[in-house]
């Protein structure tokens, strides 16, 4: 896998997720990720294996990304001063365009990554949509202030609506097409409730190796194929497609 | 389609089974998928799929990997499409270099019928017998558990190909099982497989994930096997744990490698570098590719 080495634009957190950009100007889609580590060898020996991370937003210019410190590689990344080393954009994006219909777009914790970016592109496209992140509680909330328009839910009532992003979200009939991220009991509950909506896309999160589809190590039950690669196939897959 | 040849002052060629290699490298087995081939164009001298098995595999359910320090453990269970689906897609990973196709069976005879099967393709360049799989006739055990299992299942493959044979072993009893290899007419060694490791979840008191370690913690440990196995047997040994830089390929040539694997590193780096790396020590030094062959042993150690 080739890496780039790119400077630090800034580091800030965002509640208790740190949001980190970087300059990038070649093209990227929303859904897609980058492979990320703080620094490149000899240095990535420990950690060895960069982390995947959905793009948080792009503006053509600068990309960023938006994780939780759960490791010493979010660690070190979100203490990276000057340089980080990113892979190309990887993976399979949202499906969008502008004959889509009125959207939903529904984010679990750290899984509101990509709708940012996503909700720009349905910005430029001029499609109409609601956008609907649900935290544990509001010491983790605080990347909602970066969605002015979003509706949000904490499952301890701390801010917002009381309960999961589907008790804040009214009628699903209202909407042609639903994009869901966050853990994997969220996504099973969304594709169950988007029965019957004719586009609902599920962003997957995996453990990751490599990236490029070489380790196998990602892989996602599906329907039709059994285990699939999420890092070729997906990360986001159309929520029929998995076998959940 | 034809190679296009890296530009370069330095002799990176070497000669494997009578033909020559543009340079020593090659993926490892289950480390190179068909989306990242072009990425190596020009890099690697011969290439390798993943394993491939009788009948379509799906593997093991996630967690499959777990990160360790300089390395990490895998237990992606052989998942691949079968030989059928294998031979019919092979063409996505031709880059105008000699093909090597990686097979594993459960019993002798499965290892027989795809020897036979792959042999018969003229795309074939050579096998790598990959022995660490389990002998379901031996109560589990693998292929490289003792000499005379080695010799069983390399006589049965030897028997139906007329094609290189290398036979890939673990690092136990990697000495014993390569003379018997050779001596069931192997035409070389792969040296080693990734080691058994075991690694936890603490948070869940949980395995996290029990399987095979690789990446550069494993390299001085494939080190001391290259030495050992290339003093032992004529025929070529092609190294494979924990290459991550070209002054590890360029030791592991010394220590007797004729061709040197490139597997989990190629995850964190650009096996491009690697290869570049070793040109410049190679023109440090003066040297050709193929004069540092098992070096540490020769007149020409320093």
């Amino acid at each position: 896998m080739k890496f780039h080495t790119v400077e630090v634009e800034g580091v800030e957190a965002l509640g208790r997720y740190v949001l980190l950009r970087y300059p990038w100007s070649g093209a990227i889609e929303p859904g897609q990720f980058t492979m990320a580590r703080a620094a490149g060898y000899p240095t990535t020996f420990d950690p060895f294996l960069a982390r995947p991370f959905s793009f948080y937003d792009h503006d053509g210019e600068t990309a960023s990304l938006l994780f939780e410190v759960r490791g010493r590689g979010t660690q070190l990344l979100a203490g990276a001063k000057e340089t980080i080393e990113v892979s190309r954009p990887l993976g399979k994006g949202f499906r969008v365009g502008e004959e889509n219909g009125r959207s939903l777009l529904l984010g679990g914790g750290v899984g509101v990554a990509p709708f940012k970016f996503l909700s720009r592109r349905l910005d430029e496209l001029g499609v109409e949509h609601d956008v609907v992140l649900g935290f544990v509680d509001e010491g983790v909330a605080g990347v909602a202030e970066d969605f002015p328009r979003a509706k949000v839910a904490t499952m301890d009532g701390s801010l917002g609506v009381r309960g999961t992003v589907l008790d804040a979200v009214g009628d699903l009939s209202e909407y042609s097409a639903i994009y869901a991220c966050g853990p994997n009991a969220m996504l099973a509950a969304v594709k169950k409730a988007a029965n019957g909506i004719e586009l609902c896309q599920l962003s997957v999160e995996e453990r990751m190796g490599c990236g490029n589809g070489s380790c196998n190590g990602c892989v996602v039950p599906t329907k039709a194929r059994g285990l699939v690669r999420s890092c070729i196939e997906g990360p986001v897959f159309d929520a029929e497609v998995l076998a959940w | 389609m034809v190679m296009e040849r890296r530009k370069t002052d330095v002799g990176l060629s070497v000669e494997l089974f009578g033909r020559r290699l543009e340079t020593p490298l090659m993926p490892a087995s289950g480390t190179l998928s068909k989306e990242a081939v072009e990425e190596v164009r020009g890099v690697y001298g011969a290439i390798l799929p993943k394993t491939t098995t009788p009948l379509s595999r799906d593997g093991n359910p996630t967690p499959r990997i777990a990160e360790t320090p300089a390395g990490m453990v895998n237990s992606i269970g052989l998942q691949n499409p079968g030989v059928d689906e294998f031979m019919k897609n092979l063409d996505d990973f031709d880059l105008g270099v000699p093909m090597f196709v990686s097979v594993a069976g459960n019993t002798v005879d499965e290892f027989r019928e795809l020897c036979e099967r792959v042999s018969a393709d003229e795309r074939v360049f050579a096998i790598e017998m990959n022995l660490s799989c389990p002998n379901v006739e031996h109560g589990g055990l693998t292929f490289c558990a003792g000499a005379s299992s080695v010799e069983e299942v390399v006589s049965a493959c030897r028997g139906v190909s007329g094609k290189p044979l290398s036979v890939k072993l673990t690092f136990e009893g990697v000495v014993e099982n390569a003379i018997a290899a050779e001596a069931s007419g192997a035409d070389a060694i792969t040296v080693m497989n990734t080691m058994p490791a075991l690694t936890v979840d603490a948070d869940a008191r949980k395995v996290l994930v029990k399987g095979g370690f690789s990446g550069p913690a494993i390299k001085p440990v494939a080190m001391r096997a290259v030495y050992d196995v290339s003093g032992a047997v004529d025929v070529p040994v092609i190294a494979s744990g924990g290459v991550s830089t070209g002054v590890d390929v360029a030791e592991f040539m010394m220590a007797g490698a004729a061709v040197v694997q490139i597997g989990t590193v190629s995850f964190v780096r650009d096996p491009e570098e690697i290869l570049g790396e070793f040109e410049e020590y190679l023109r440090k030094h003066e040297m050709s590719a193929s004069e540092l062959i098992g070096c540490l042993r020769g007149a020409g150690s320093v």
